[in-house]
């Protein structure tokens, strides 16, 4: 009688879509702290900096809330490889947050040409677009299912990975324009300095390149 | 010997079980609309608790089988008292099985119980001649084919169902021309439905044209019009969700409803198999039922629902968020017309079979996101141990009985 209950089991969607959220939350905070990095505020965005720490310790706790709930037992709209690898995947995003944060909290800022800061900032907004595109993939993987699987969901869920691709290609062009930055200023630039930003353009590409491996997760639970 | 004490003892047991039946099934014909929170828990029982009494009292069979579906040659019982001990044994053995299986939350047949029940006394007094093994035979295949069948009924509808609706270019537009259709189908086969199981018409062709038919156009006229007037949500999804949870609240009382008249008899037949003894010092196959007895079910049923129902439904309503208001719809519809079609071919099939069966198959069509398989292997050994376990209770039992008496 209790059958019911026991018959369907927690989907992980619903999680999924929670740990999504505070993913996104993360970056946002993080692009807070860009912000006021940016500005030369930088007791401002330790603070901020600080909250990025916390909110990926967050998401990494909700993660482990889903392996837990994802047995074997389980019969799944999805194969379960596919949601454990995507569900790591997405929760790498929050990490690369976090590993910019550390970056950023590393040393004051100091003297920087503005165009560094400028490129930076510009990937932290970038970085932005890609988990908001991220959460927005899993919440139409969730109605993809819903639907069971019909032609038009499907292709509104390509149209997203799509965008995700094409934000990881803008980061990725950034990124680059950073690091010739960084060699046309070498003699402005200290040897930390250097080490230093680069660094966080590396972690901040970090971001869109997990995104991206996540949406690519999704395609694969589409096609089976 | 005197029968009275024995017909008070056997009408205790035929509310146990019919306690039992309503604890068991009932919360099953309104979970998948509790499930998809189209109703609350308490609401449920209210609507389950009346309408499983009004279909034991007023649609229940005025003349019932004393030995459910012939499972037992009734020339060979020749000595009433068998027949006395025999109905206590099988009621008393279904019972327990039931509140076993309801324990540990497995939806088994309560028909099947009984019919366990039955031939577990009668191959201990008889052998196993007693036993109709065709019909025995007949009951085994319903284990089988109802939940594949089912199985395969939900996928195709659920199928249909999407594809007719979430798959067009203006699923907005779709939906409104396409879920009064499915709902007014739907009806089609309920109104069927209603005339066999409610009302044990036996022509086919009067239930589908006097009555399926024309509830199935009144319902659509009604659906169209409504979703006319206001469409919930320019949302397909959330639109056609809150359609279908309107028309999942009439089918889940629908199933309430022909639950009662129904399977009232599995608890009340042995109740008028000792009735007849004690009134008439006859043992036949089939005997007139008094409406008291009737009654007598169809409360027994409503208060299992209202006493263990209730904490179920609660659970299920709180708990269950993977079922939405199209895929319980989906299993209503296709565990009906299952059954519709398998009374209509005079199979056996079982109801909770089926329906358990349909949710594999929404399961399968992609459309449930998780089902959990360990509950589906546990579920499917329930239902291969109900005739056996109940047989064998019933057995010691009617031994006992035999022995003392």
């Amino acid at each position: 009688m209790q059958v019911w209950t026991k018959l369907f089991a927690k989907s992980p969607f619903k999680p999924l879509i929670k740990h999504s959220e505070v993913v996104l939350n993360t970056v946002e905070t993080l692009e807070k702290a860009l912000q006021h990095w940016y500005d030369g505020d930088y007791e401002e965005m330790k603070k901020i900096a600080v909250e990025v720490d916390r909110l990926e310790d967050v998401a990494d706790r909700i993660k482990e809330e889903i392996r837990d709930s994802l047995s074997s037992k389980l019969m799944m709209a999805v194969a379960r490889e596919d949601v454990l690898i995507y569900l790591h995947m997405q929760d790498k995003v929050a990490d690369a947050a976090e590993d910019t944060a550390k970056w950023l909290l590393i040393k004051e800022p100091g003297e920087l040409p503005v165009e560094v800061k400028e490129v930076i900032l510009q990937m932290g907004m970038e970085s932005i677009k890609a988990a908001k595109l991220v959460h927005e993939a899993i919440v139409q993987m969730d109605r993809v299912i819903e639907s069971g699987f019909t032609e038009g969901e499907i292709k509104r869920e390509y149209e997203i990975i799509r965008q995700i691709e094409s934000v990881e290609n803008k980061i990725d062009g950034l990124d680059t324009k950073l690091m010739q930055l960084v060699f046309e200023n070498a003699d402005k630039l200290s040897w930390g300095d250097g080490f230093y930003i680069l660094n966080i353009a590396r972690t901040l590409s970090n971001i869109s390149d997990k995104a991206k491996d996540a949406a690519e997760r999704i395609r694969l639970m589409m096609n089976k | 010997m005197q029968v009275e004490p024995w017909l008070l003892v056997t009408i205790i047991l035929g509310f146990a079980m019919a306690w039992a039946i309503g604890a068991n099934d009932a919360a099953n014909s309104m979970s998948t609309a509790v499930g998809a929170n189209a109703i609350t828990p308490k609401q449920a029982v209210i609507i389950a608790g009346v309408l499983e009494f009004t279909g034991a009292y007023f649609f229940g069979k005025s003349v019932t089988e004393t030995i459910r579906k012939g499972i037992l040659d009734p020339t060979m019982i020749t000595d009433p008292m068998v027949l006395v001990y025999g109905s206590v044994a099988a009621l008393l053995a279904a019972t327990v099985w039931l509140i076993i299986a309801t324990k540990f939350g497995l939806p088994v047949s309560t028909t099947h119980s009984i019919i366990g029940g039955i031939a577990g006394y009668g191959i201990v007094y008889a052998g196993t001649a007693i036993v109709n093994w065709g019909k025995m035979t007949q009951v085994v295949l319903s284990w089988i084919l109802s939940p594949i069948v089912g199985a395969i009924m939900a996928y195709f509808i659920f199928k249909a169902l999407t594809k007719s609706i979430f798959e067009r270019k203006d699923p907005v537009r779709s939906a409104r021309i396409w879920s009064p259709f499915w709902i007014g189908l739907a009806f089609v086969v309920i109104g069927t439905m209603f005339y066999i199981k409610v009302l044990h018409g036996k022509d086919l062709k009067t239930g589908v044209f006097m009555y399926g038919v024309p509830l199935g156009i009144i319902v659509f006229v009604i659906t169209y019009l409504l979703i006319k007037l206001r469409f919930p949500s320019s949302d397909p999804f959330i639109g056609v969700e809150a359609i279908f949870k309107k028309a999942q609240v009439v089918t889940s009382g629908y199933v309430a409803l022909a639950h009662g008249a129904n399977d009232v008899a599995n608890a009340i037949g042995p109740v008028a198999a000792v009735y007849a003894v004690a009134t008439m010092g006859l043992s036949g196959m089939k005997v007139p039922v008094p409406k008291w007895i009737l009654a007598l079910g169809g409360l027994g049923i409503a208060i299992g629902v209202a006493t263990y129902g209730y904490r179920v439904m609660e659970t299920v309503g709180k708990k269950i968020t993977e079922l939405t208001n199209t895929r319980g719809f989906t299993i209503d519809f296709s565990a009906a017309t299952v059954v519709l079609v398998a009374s209509w071919m005079g199979l056996p099939i079982s109801t909770t079979h089926t329906v358990v069966g349909a949710v594999i198959g929404i399961g399968l069509a992609r459309g449930v996101k998780a089902i959990n398989k360990n509950i589906v292997r546990d579920i499917i050994i329930s239902w291969f141990v109900t005739v056996p376990v109940a047989g064998l209770i019933s057995a010691a039992i009617f031994k006992f009985l035999m022995f003392v008496g």
